[in-house]
């Protein structure tokens, strides 16, 4: 499989970055693992003039802990952050994400900042880094600005960044003690699946145990992935437990827009969304227990 | 301890340290001075009638060096089947599915190809589809053939004993549908070839292909050139599965660009276009109801099957009385009924896969009679047990167990899973589950009626004496045939493994049919031991005259002759070969004449010492119509207990353990016998779970990658138990016969059964999807 | 249109030219002659290209051969030494990991990018290591018997 043509650039600072992507505008595309991006350039869903390569830039491959914040450079790969204890010991749910993605080979080569830039609604960093409610940092000729997860995902395929940005940073706030999160997606395989559903939870409890703050993240069932008010207000101000959960996920099952497709019907698409809204809940609640 | 040197044991293969090295040399790794690059034109669409093809603009690109169409390739039919050659190299008036063959290009270089191929204009006129059986055999359908009306490819009828009697002396009778999916073989090498026809006039194609001597006959017949012209090689293959046993039009187009251009072609399918070409395992509709009577005894089966055939016949003529005939066994039935239909549709062409025919059937059968054993309150292995066939048993549809190792079998798996402590106890969402399932040891008749025989082989000592190599058309294309007949050869010559190298995939080097119908082992094993004999009789009638001792009175064993009385003085002998090798590191020592020294001498004597062998299958029985399908020189058996867990919200189904066994004969290489009984397992596995390619409304295929056409990856695969059960096999080579295809029979249905055992609901459509799963577990929570 | 690059494989240095649309899996198969690499299709889904770039194997078609200038690459051809093959491809051999041989150089260097890391792993380990790996002949119990007689092999 041939891909087409196109120039290469590979910018060894942002800055260069910035001024290539600029020049060149919706010519242009980044690459970093390359794993979707390649692919859809054999495939000929894409073929941009201009490859822009962020795999040089060393300032945007860190990984921090500061003030709070778990701060990941957009090229940091996703199977690095399996391994990265920062990751594993303050957003666990985000580690889980990383380890559903892929194959181990891939994961190798895809990173963070391309899991999100290709908005694909079955990715599987989106849902736990919405649950924790992580912030993008774009860059582009024109500074930088921030912009939070949930309103980065336009359509599938489509986001925020313009094409003169490029993702460079997410920052995700550490979960404050009493906090817990949980991730599971369902594909055919146990390995290298396109999910057929997946779901992320998020919870905290305040000091009398009562859930403060709730965001579920559904995928698949969707043009992006998907708040589900519903099933949160069901748990916001109340004590967790089964039954709770339960009502939570009967009430994300409303909060979606599953579509019948060849990986499956959105009848069952809508039922997997209550099982796997249970189940992270479930991890999320052990979790938080955990943290208190 | 075994009585044999070479055989029964577990021998690295030859071919290993090649392919751990990356030295092995597959067919897209080759390349030669002046070589050219090959691409294809596929249509678009999946029913249309051709209008017109120009090729202009494609000729004006710089680069193209050639471009043909059925203009230029002619309309000669071909197949796999003479009894249904429905295919011609390239379309010219219709094209009957998305992938089928318009033209094809050699450029400088693979964008070039690809370029003129896009500049190939076709003007179509779009005719309605049919994507399904139904649709292709509903009244006023249109025909995709104008010689078979009503767009049936083949149908059968069959009936052995008389199955309405029958089911008249029966206390139960039970009647079930069930169906699979389409699946494709998914060989992690797509196929691939380079042609070159020399400027003397000969054409070598070197191909991944299961059947070199097929794809020779085809290839001559098509482009009309005498079949000494045509050489076909094999190099190593990635391997087949069915699908590379017969020849393909990338293999034809190449030829035919090389002939043009007088340079050599290389041409690849990409992934998409191996789903494209398909001929892979058919969906199959089968509804079969069987009579027991309540002593547990099987009494008649009467099965009526829809195969959805795709475009063109391909095997399917062979599929379609594979998947009635292969019900013949492994069980005393002595009445069966079978109508099966084969129709064509506009989807590509469904072929020979792994169990040909017979996958769906037993999966089907085997469920119904699980759920007979329980109406029964028998134990399914009982009731296997006693309905049975044995050694010396013959089917109702003339299938003769020659040797027959199903008690074997079920004993194995029983003792191995610990079966009595678990059927029926285990916790609801886990399950166990067992299946039967036989196999034929090779086709009795070539595709093409002949009596050529089935395989040949021919070996040649080395000069110097020291070596044997077989020279072979057979064909290694992952199974371990080549090691398996070289440990044929050494056990026979009685000379250490070490001593045998094997060149083969060479239609230069004899006729064999090739890798399908789990063959090689048994059939070209055959030739190779009658060769290996050849060459030993004339090394001892030599070493006869030589020493003035009787053949018979001599033997070879680890390269040492054996003198069975006195022994002789062979002093002069060993002093000859001594001179001759003066200043040799390896002079043979000690107190025997060795191997080496007595081939020598022969050599001397007799000049070339090669010997030859062939095989051709005895007469086999059934008079009747289709009686060439299923009949076989041998039949292995296997036995499987599949051991599962069901998530009860999600339904989605692991397979935990896996226990299986299967009677191969007498097993020439074991771990490569285990090994093909774990390799069908996945493959089997895979078919019950994932696998199923899908098409959207206008006959394109959704999931032609290998993301979305899933295969298991090892994270699915349990731990597999495989027991080699061991039978002397009277009309195969030291005992031996199949092991490749028999072993996915009792996969899918020993799951099926399993699954049933844990959510305590039978599915009757395949794959067992978690989807499909959670709709049963809903409707039976709704009953 | 094509620029000379320089590229370490197998830890000797190649200068190739090559157009920014070439994978790094076609440079090694066709310009290279490295075709221990195989290819089974091209878009990440079968492991049958994995080389080992920086000491992680990845699937060589999709890494641009542009993106793969500074990186130390190892492919099936390098795992040999004059002392012979590597534990791994040895126990590939002893126990038939084998069977077709086109998964196996990918299987191969997953399996001793997996032990480099971890000398003593479990089968579960193993199986996720090896899990963007397809094979289709030989249902991978060859496969972890082979990486579990290499890597008592390694920790001897």
């Amino acid at each position: 499989m041939l891909l087409p043509k196109f120039k290469f650039h590979e910018p060894k600072t942002e800055q260069e970055a910035c001024q290539i992507l600029t020049e060149y505008g919706d010519k242009a595309r980044p690459i970093a693992g390359g794993t979707d991006l390649v692919v859809n350039m054999k495939k000929k869903l894409m073929s941009p003039e201009h490859v822009v390569s962020l795999s040089r830039i060393a300032s945007l491959k860190g990984l921090q802990k500061e003030n709070g914040f778990v701060k990941i450079g957009a090229c940091f790969t996703v199977a690095d952050m399996i391994e990265a204890k920062d990751i594993r010991e303050n957003v666990n749910a985000l580690s889980a994400g990383a380890a559903a993605l892929g194959s181990p080979l891939v994961r190798n080569l895809a990173t963070i900042g391309g899991n999100l830039g290709s908005a694909r609604p079955a990715a599987d960093l989106p849902p736990p880094l919405m649950a924790y409610g992580a912030t993008l940092i774009l860059k582009s000729g024109k500074g930088k600005r921030n912009i939070a997860i949930d309103d980065f995902f336009k359509s599938p395929g489509t986001t925020e960044c313009r094409p003169d940005e490029f993702i460079a940073e997410i920052q995700v706030l550490t979960p404050p003690a009493g906090a817990g999160a949980g991730y599971i997606n369902l594909g055919a395989r146990k390995a290298q699946d396109c999910n057929i559903v997946n779901v992320a939870s998020f919870i905290c409890l305040n000091k009398s145990g009562v859930i403060d703050t709730a965001r579920v993240i559904l995928g698949c069932v969707g043009p992006v992935h998907l708040r589900a008010p519903a099933a949160e207000k069901i748990l916001m101000g109340e004590k967790p437990d089964k039954v709770l959960f339960r009502q939570a996920a009967d009430a994300a099952k409303t909060d979606c827009l599953p579509i019948t497709d060849f990986r499956g019907t959105g009848e069952y698409k809508r039922a997997m969304v209550g099982v796997l809204t249970q189940r992270t809940l479930e991890i999320a609640l052990d979790e938080a227990k955990k943290n208190n | 301890m075994s009585e044999y040197d070479v055989i029964n044991s577990r021998a690295a293969r030859l071919d290993a340290p090649d392919k751990v090295t990356g030295r092995a040399v597959f067919v897209d790794d080759m390349s030669m001075p002046g070589m050219l690059y090959g691409a294809m034109l596929q249509s678009p669409v999946a029913h249309a009638k051709i209008l017109n093809v120009d090729i202009s603009e494609a000729l004006k690109l710089p680069g193209v060096k050639s471009v043909v169409t059925a203009k230029e390739a002619g309309l000669i039919n071909y197949g796999v089947s003479p009894a249904r050659y429905d295919e011609t190299l390239f379309c010219s008036d219709r094209v009957r599915y998305v992938g089928d063959e318009i033209a094809a290009v050699a450029a400088v270089d693979l964008e070039t190809a690809m370029e003129a191929v896009s500049l190939i204009k076709v003007t179509y006129e779009e005719l309605p589809i049919l994507l399904t059986v139904e649709e292709a055999m509903a009244e006023g359908a249109p025909q995709l053939h104008d010689k078979y009306p009503g767009n049936i490819c083949a149908e059968v009828h069959q009936e052995f004993g008389d199955v309405a009697t029958a089911f008249k002396e029966c206390d139960i009778i039970k009647t079930t549908t069930f169906t699979n999916k389409r699946q494709d073989a998914a060989f992690i090498e797509p196929q691939g070839v380079l042609a070159n026809y020399d400027l003397s006039g000969h054409l070598t194609l070197y191909s991944s292909t299961q059947v070199p001597h097929y794809v020779q006959r085809i290839v001559s017949m098509v482009l009309g050139l005498p079949m000494g012209k045509v050489r076909v090689v094999k190099p190593y293959v990635g391997g087949g599965f069915g699908i590379k046993a017969a020849t393909n039009p990338m293999e034809l187009a190449a030829c035919l660009l090389s002939m043009k251009t007088r340079k050599p072609v290389k041409m690849n399918y990409s992934r998409e276009q191996v789903f494209l070409f398909s001929r892979a395992r058919h969906q199959f509709v089968h509804k079969m109801t069987t009579g027991v009577k309540k002593d547990g005894t099987i009494v008649a089966l009467e099965h009526e099957c829809y195969l959805d055939g795709g475009a063109y016949s391909s095997f399917g003529i062979a599929t379609v009385y594979y998947a009635g005939s292969l019900l013949g066994g492994p069980y005393k039935l002595q009445n069966m009924k079978y109508d099966g239909y084969r129709a064509y549709t506009n989807k590509p062409a469904c072929g020979a896969h792994r169990g040909h025919g017979g996958v769906a059937a037993r999966a089907c059968w085997e469920q119904q009679l699980d759920m007979i054993a329980e109406e029964l309150n028998m134990d399914p292995l009982d009731f296997r047990l006693m309905n049975m066939m044995e050694t010396g048993d013959v089917s109702c549809n003339d299938l003769s167990m020659s040797s027959f190792g199903m008690r074997e079998c079920i004993e194995a798996i029983k003792e191995g899973s610990d079966w009595k402590s678990k059927k029926g106890k285990l916790p609801k969402g886990k399950g166990i589950g067992m299946a039967c399932g036989f196999f034929v040891s090779g086709a009795g008749y070539p595709i093409y009626r002949s009596d050529t025989p089935h395989s040949t082989m021919v070996i040649k000592l080395t000069e110097d004496g020291g070596s044997a190599i077989l020279y072979s058309g057979s064909a290694e294309i992952g199974q371990g045939s080549d090691t398996a007949f070289a440990m044929i050869a050494a056990e026979t010559i009685g000379i250490p493994l070490e001593n045998v190298r094997i060149e083969s995939g060479d239609t230069d080097f004899g006729v064999d049919l090739g890798a399908y119908s789990s063959r090689q082992t048994l059939m070209t094993g055959h030739a190779t031991k009658e060769a290996a004999e050849d060459v030993k009789q004339q090394v001892l009638d030599v070493l006869s005259k030589e020493l003035n001792v009787a053949v018979e009175e001599m033997d070879i064993k680890q390269g040492r002759i054996i003198f069975k009385n006195e022994t002789p003085d062979y002093s002069v002998l060993k002093t000859a070969y001594i001179k001759e090798h003066r200043g040799w590191t390896d002079q043979p020592e000690g107190a025997y004449l060795t191997f080496n020294e007595a081939a020598r001498i022969a050599f001397l004597v007799k000049g070339p010492i090669v010997g030859t062998g062939k095989y051709s299958p005895p007469i086999l029985g059934g008079r009747f119509k289709g009686a060439a399908v299923g009949t076989s020189p041998a039949y292995g058996c296997s036995a499987m207990i599949a051991e599962v867990s069901v998530d009860m919200d999600t339904g989605h189904v692991t397979v935990d353990k896996v226990t299986d066994a299967h009677d191969c004969g007498k097993a020439i290489n074991r771990t490569s016998v285990e090994a093909q009984m774990q390799g069908s397992i996945s493959m089997g596995l895979g078919e019950a779970l994932f696998e199923e390619v899908k098409f959207d409304d206008k006959g394109h295929i959704i999931n032609s990658d290998l993301a979305e056409y899933k295969i298991p990856t090892i994270l699915d695969m349990p731990p597999v138990d495989a027991i080699v059960v061991e039978t002397n096999e009277p009309n195969g080579p030291f005992g031996a016969k199949e092991v490749g295809e028999g072993g996915i029979m009792p996969v899918i249905p020993a799951i099926l059964n399993a699954v049933y055992d844990a959510i305590g609901e039978r599915i009757y459509e395949l794959p067992m999807s978690s989807e499909r799963i959670y709709m049963a577990l809903n409707k039976k929570n709704k009953k | 249109m094509k620029e000379l690059i320089n590229l370490t494989i197998n830890d000797q240095a190649y200068e190739v030219a090559v157009a920014p649309n070439q994978t790094l899996v076609d440079v090694l198969r066709y310009q290279l002659e490295l075709t221990g690499t195989k290819k089974g299709c091209e878009l990440g889904d079968c492991g049958s290209c994995t080389v080992i770039m920086d000491g992680k194997p990845v699937n060589s078609c999709l890494v641009l051969a542009m993106q793969a200038v500074g990186k130390d690459i190892k492919t099936i051809e390098g795992l040999e030494t004059e002392q012979g093959l590597h534990p791994v491809q040895k126990a590939f051999v002893e126990k038939q990991g084998v069977q077709c041989g086109f998964c196996t150089s990918g299987m191969i260097l997953s399996a001793k990018s997996l032990l480099d890391k971890n000398g003593d792993p479990t089968e579960h380990e193993i199986r996720k290591a090896l899990s963007g790996n397809l094979c289709r002949c030989t249902g991978y119990q060859k496969i972890i018997e082979s990486v579990q007689a290499a890597s008592k092999g390694v920790s001897k």
